[in-house]
């Protein structure tokens, strides 16, 4: 009995990961396959030909570079803007007393309820007025701090011993000194889970993208591949190809910082 | 929690708000301000290429005949159909991970995928899978002598095809948050109802379900407020279809953005905001009798 019930428990979660995976063994199958074999009946998991050009394809058909450059520059320029930002904020929250701070947490908070959907538009008469319409900027500018990086960050800060922070202030460090060489490092494991958070949420952010950006040389991977969809329609090996590419960093991210994405995770849940 | 500082070690009093400064004006006037423009907005003809003018109460008399507005937010409910199926499932899957060896890390990372894959790859590949006549899926029934779906082109199949999605991509996310939630759970709980001689499922009913309660709500707020703003996912895997087929965002962009009617496309917003507030509402008041 005990036996019968520890495979139904295996045989459920192997289902369930086989699910999970086989839409992306689809893919990357449908990005090696030649022309021919894209229909071929019965459909084959493994190609029968593997080939490399609809990598080379997707490179030149497209600015697929260009993407993948304005994907990278937003999303490292989001990264150290909103760690930085929000650490700064975190930190005051955390450990000074001063007047309206229960209020500007109050606003951090009220600024996690706000969704991004429902204030777009003003966002995009605000990003054109200041000019920053069909630009990387303009893309970056309004999400640089989330509320919910400031909420971890503060947390973070209150879990540091104030003997620490004594230690430094003894040492006749300035505020900003103490922030960045006492206080900082000891919030490691919290800025580890909001780059990694930060890094996959602006990869794969479309809608503000969407628009924001109209000329082709500024898309970001997600729009260029969305609009490649549209002109390809019937070359979908480029497609496949381009999307494999495009999903390979945030393999590589999560598989390398699993742990520190499920503790953020946590702390998103018990708030 | 207070961790403040003895009188001697107090710093200027500007200090902190030069701390706050650029955090907290980046969100007064990229997320506060927006909100009141929304409600302005949404009481003004206001197109990209003219000047705008006050129309009162115009865009939501509007609203109220608009067929295609009933029909968006129809569906956005529709959606939310989707939410007990995907907390049944991710509760299941917390549940049986749990009692894997090692965690079940395998299986935790394989269901993890899905779930930072950016959505539009997600649609990407689904759409392909959905495909009539020559997708997989289709192909698969067919072996199974079933006759083929009209996956994307028939309404509400498609609505139901999306939702496929959304449980594929969010069972893994779901299922972490419960494991949070069931790590949360005292072992010594656990551990005496054993003793009493509860069957797993006794113990699973009786105990951790009910322990499990402010995370069953968090998942639900949680999942029911995504779908509610879900455009991303119908945008990729049905471009074609008509509007009255899609979703309350995807109204919204439309009105906006494909049609520049900021007005009409801003009291669309302010309905969205009140449904989604409705959901914090619920949120909060959870919270406030967990305490």
């Amino acid at each position: 009995m005990r036996i019968l019930k520890r495979y139904t428990l295996y045989a459920f979660l192997a289902a369930a990961a086989v699910v999970a995976v086989f839409p992306f063994l689809w893919l990357l199958s449908t990005s090696f396959k030649g022309a021919e074999e894209l229909f071929a009946f019965p459909p084959t998991l493994i190609p029968a030909h593997f080939i490399f050009e609809n990598y080379s394809g997707v490179w030149n058909a497209v600015p697929f570079s260009t993407y993948t450059i304005n994907s990278v520059i937003i999303a490292v320029v989001s990264i150290v803007l909103n760690v930085l930002l929000s650490s700064l904020a975190g930190f005051a929250l955390a450990r000074w007393n001063f007047r309206y701070r229960e209020l500007f947490f109050v606003l951090v908070l009220g600024a996690m309820m706000i969704p991004k959907e429902v204030i777009i538009i003003p966002l995009y008469t605000t990003v054109l007025k200041m000019k920053m319409a069909d630009t990387l900027a303009g893309v970056i500018l309004p999400f640089a701090v989330e509320g919910f990086a400031i909420f971890m960050m503060r947390q973070a800060f209150l879990s540091i011993p104030k003997e620490i922070e004594e230690a430094g202030i003894i040492d006749g460090a300035s505020p900003l000194r103490l922030w960045w060489s006492v206080m900082v490092p000891m919030t490691r494991p919290t800025i580890a889970t909001l780059i990694i958070f930060t890094f996959i949420g602006t990869w794969g952010d479309f809608l503000w993208p969407l628009v924001v950006l109209k000329s082709s040389e500024h898309f970001t991977l997600q729009v260029g591949l969305s609009y490649m969809t549209g002109t390809f329609v019937d070359n979908y090996r480029y497609v496949a190809a381009g999307a494999v590419l495009a999903v390979i960093p945030v393999l590589v991210v999560f598989l390398l910082m699993q742990k520190h994405f499920e503790r953020g995770l946590f702390a998103g849940s018990t708030k | 929690m207070e961790c403040n500082f003895t009188e001697r070690h107090q710093v200027k009093k500007s200090v902190p708000y030069l701390f706050l400064f650029p955090a907290l004006g980046l969100i007064l006037f990229f997320n506060f301000l927006p909100m009141l423009q929304i409600f302005y907005y949404s009481f003004l003809n206001y197109s990209v290429f003219s000047e705008s003018s006050w129309i009162g109460t115009g865009n939501y008399v509007r609203l109220w005949s608009d067929p295609n507005f009933w029909w968006t937010l129809g569906n956005s409910f529709l959606y939310m159909l989707v939410t007990p199926a995907l907390m049944t499932l991710a509760l299941m899957l917390a549940l049986a991970v749990r009692r894997a060896a090692g965690g079940g890390i395998v299986f935790r990372a394989s269901l993890f995928f899905p779930v930072i894959t950016p959505i539009v790859i997600v649609g990407i590949i689904w759409r392909w899978m959905f495909t009539e006549d020559t997708g997989i899926l289709n192909y698969l029934l067919a072996s199974m002598h079933i006759p083929p779906v009209h996956w994307l082109t028939s309404y509400p199949m498609n609505a139901f095809s999306v939702m496929i999605v959304t449980l594929w991509r969010g069972a893994g996310y779901y299922m972490v948050i419960f494991l949070a939630g069931l790590a949360a759970v005292p072992k010594e709980i656990e551990e005496a109802s054993i003793l009493d001689g509860a069957t797993t499922f006794q113990q699973t009913r009786h105990i951790l379900i009910p322990m499990l309660k402010p995370t069953l709500l968090f998942v639900f707020v949680v999942s029911a407020s995504a779908a509610m703003k879900m455009f991303t996912e119908i945008y990729v895997l049905i471009p074609g279809a008509p509007i009255s087929n899609k979703a309350l965002v995807s109204y919204l962009y439309q009105q906006a953005f494909e049609r520049f009617d900021l007005g009409y496309g801003s009291a669309v917003s302010v309905v969205l905001f009140l449904m989604t507030l409705s959901f914090s509402y619920v949120n909060i008041r959870a919270m406030e009798t967990r305490t």
